[in-house]
């Protein structure tokens, strides 16, 4: 089943006056369950293209469809509500709310929601367990390593069962090691609960495990 | 979980945050504490004079207040004491003759106003009695006289001397009387000690020809803030010869003055404010731009921005109400030890004591302040984090989710 929908898409940034296209006409089609990795060489329009697909940002041109549901329609609220709900986002760091336990960090996008406290605490302890990471339930990000965030990271984007998670560079600060591992999570998500994974990236790895592999180069996809 | 939130984000800068908790804590005690002041100076100054010579009300002729003249005695005086002594409200009053006249010693003489009243119905209504210092409060013998301690300096008399006090009487003939000085009073007013002089009633009313006739009944009633209701009760039982005045309508005065106060302390108020408000704006917004990236964070992952709105309100709000509670806890407590000994300011006293306040200012935490004070530093600390919270829901998510 398709999920998102790009029709052309350009994305124009004004740098000190100079336009920029970030994306410069991208037409996509992502079906449900897809493994996805966007790759291409640094300042190559992922990023811009992830956050457009994340609907943080709006194309300059093009419009882009989720479900069926035209983006450009919707208002702040209606995206805002949208990420909630159907999104999950890894950024390359501090994905974490510094103040909040890594429990904590998890039950706040339930929060947010409205889910119940008993049930937010015993979905977030059995996704801590079901990922292997009980044991940092009660540290906060600054008592993690670069890799226990990230995994963190990962139980949040997916705690609310979204639709898609984008993940912006998600073992770009962590070494091959500990990246390979968040990565074989993030594979068992995808396999396990059918959530749809679209990476940027450029580390090897990554691409390697692709399941279809995008390159962009030049804010235009290159070829698949 | 927001107020969690909001409340570990607060202890994120502890330095920055224990700063604008002090200075709410500080403005709040300032803000009562200049209170207490003005609260205590006006109170002293009002309740000094209500205790000198005003009382809550005074019955006279209808005329008297104005122009007190020896003629002005009041009609059918029994009819009014009857009224006043069927009125439950009504704990005390005191009949007194009033005129104005000269007293002389051997060295010296001035214009007094000269007081005939009954010993134990004026120390019912007025502070005189407890007010003497030497010698001792009058005994209702004939030609007992009790003055001023600056009178007597003025005068060069001491206990025992020998005084005459000359008045006109109604008929325009000069009463005239030779008194034997029983007292001398020290009061917080120096004016009122220069120049109001008590006399036996009896005596007053042979001395100016007066018969059984008086020229004021004043009266104390139960609790000052009845004045006006009583002052009424008593004006529809009453003659329309007759004046019934409460102490607002005979001190304006200090009625405009208590008024005045209490605008002055409002501007005081504004300030405090106003500092305060650009305290914790400034530190907000330095909270909100050291979190642009956990903002970009929290809009990315679908939290509506009037949630992060409300999450940098609460935060200052948090402060404020903390700050409040301490500040008002605290300043009461330090206000205690000061309503008690009270503050002295006889370095000024002078001019303080021809104010009818005395030297020693007992300051006084208003109700209605405490509890203005109570609401008004929150809804500050709100106000104050509209901007910030405005700048932080500005941010674009994008942006902010690249800057570190
Ligand atoms: N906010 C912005 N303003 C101006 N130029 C931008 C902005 N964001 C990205 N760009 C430019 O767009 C291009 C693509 O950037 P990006 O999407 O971050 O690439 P990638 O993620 O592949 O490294 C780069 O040339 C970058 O400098
Ligand atoms: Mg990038």
């Amino acid at each position: 089943m398709e999920l998102i929908k790009t029709e052309n898409i350009i994305k124009t940034y004004q740098d000190n006056g100079v336009p920029v296209h970030a994306v410069n006409g991208i037409s996509l089609e992502v079906n449900e369950g897809e493994h996805i990795v966007l790759a291409g060489p640094s300042g190559s329009g992922k990023t811009t293209l992830l956050n457009l697909l994340g609907a943080l940002d709006k194309p300059t041109e093009g419009k882009i469809f989720f479900e069926g549901d035209d983006l450009s329609l919707k208002s702040k609220k209606e995206l805002s509500d949208f990420r909630l709900h159907k999104l999950g986002f890894i950024f390359q760091a501090y994905n974490l709310i510094p103040v909040l336990t890594a429990m904590e960090n998890i039950e706040f996008s339930m929060m947010l929601l409205g889910v119940p406290e008993a049930e937010r605490h015993q979905r977030s302890e059995s996704l801590l367990e079901e990922l292997g990471i009980a044991e940092l339930k009660n540290k906060r990000p600054n008592e993690m390593s670069g890799g226990q965030q990230q995994r963190v990271a990962v139980a949040r984007a997916i705690i609310n069962n979204p639709k898609l998670v984008l993940a912006d560079e998600p073992t770009a600060n962590l070494d091959s090691k500990t990246g390979g591992h968040l990565l074989d999570l993030m594979d068992k998500m995808n396999e396990e609960k059918n959530i749809t994974f679209i990476f940027a990236s450029h580390d090897q790895q990554v691409i390697e495990r692709a399941r279809r592999l995008v390159k962009i180069k030049d804010g235009l996809v290159d070829n698949e | 979980m927001l107020i969690k939130l909001a409340w570990r984000n607060l202890w994120r800068n502890k330095r920055r945050s224990t700063i604008v908790l002090l200075s709410v804590i500080v403005g709040v005690n300032a803000m009562l504490f200049m209170d207490g002041m003005t609260n205590g100076m006006l109170s002293q100054i009002l309740f000094n004079q209500i205790s000198l010579s005003t009382s809550h009300i005074q019955i006279h002729n209808k005329g008297f207040s104005d122009n007190k003249t020896v003629q002005g005695i009041i009609k059918d005086s029994e009819k009014v004491e009857k009224a006043i002594s069927n009125n439950p409200d009504v704990t005390a009053y005191s009949r007194r003759v009033i005129t104005f006249g000269l007293l002389s010693s051997a060295s010296n003489s001035t214009g007094v106003y000269i007081y005939g009243v009954i010993p134990e119905e004026e120390e019912k209504v007025s502070r005189i009695k407890s007010s003497i210092i030497e010698g001792n409060y009058l005994s209702n013998a004939k030609n007992e006289i009790i003055i001023g301690k600056k009178l007597a300096e003025k005068l060069k008399v001491g206990l025992g001397d020998k005084v005459v006090a000359l008045a006109n009487t109604p008929d325009g003939t000069i009463g005239s009387e030779v008194f034997r000085v029983a007292g001398i009073f020290k009061t917080p007013s120096s004016e009122f000690d220069k120049a109001f002089i008590y006399i036996p009633l009896a005596t007053s009313q042979s001395m100016l020809d007066l018969g059984e006739s008086f020229h004021e009944f004043a009266i104390i009633t139960k609790n000052y803030k009845q004045s006006n209701s009583v002052r009424d009760e008593l004006t529809s039982k009453l003659d329309a010869g007759i004046e019934v005045l409460s102490y607002e309508d005979l001190l304006p005065f200090i009625i405009i003055q208590l008024d005045m106060y209490k605008e002055s302390m409002f501007v005081v108020n504004f300030i405090i404010s106003l500092a305060l408000i650009f305290g914790i704006i400034n530190s907000t917004l330095m909270s909100v731009f050291e979190r642009i990236q956990e903002i970009g964070v929290l809009m990315s992952i679908g939290m509506r921005i009037w949630k992060i709105f409300g999450m940098v309100v609460l935060e200052a709000l948090i402060l404020g109400v903390f700050g409040t509670v301490i500040g008002v806890v605290s300043g009461y407590l330090i206000n205690i030890p000061f309503s008690i000994y009270g503050i002295d300011l006889s370095f000024f006293a002078e001019s303080l004591e021809s104010f009818a306040m005395g030297s020693i200012l007992y300051p006084q935490l208003s109700v209605e302040n405490f509890i203005i004070t109570l609401f008004m530093i929150p809804l500050i600390s709100v106000i104050a984090a509209l901007y910030p919270a405005y700048r932080a829901i500005k941010l674009e998510p994008v942006y902010a989710i690249r800057y570190v």
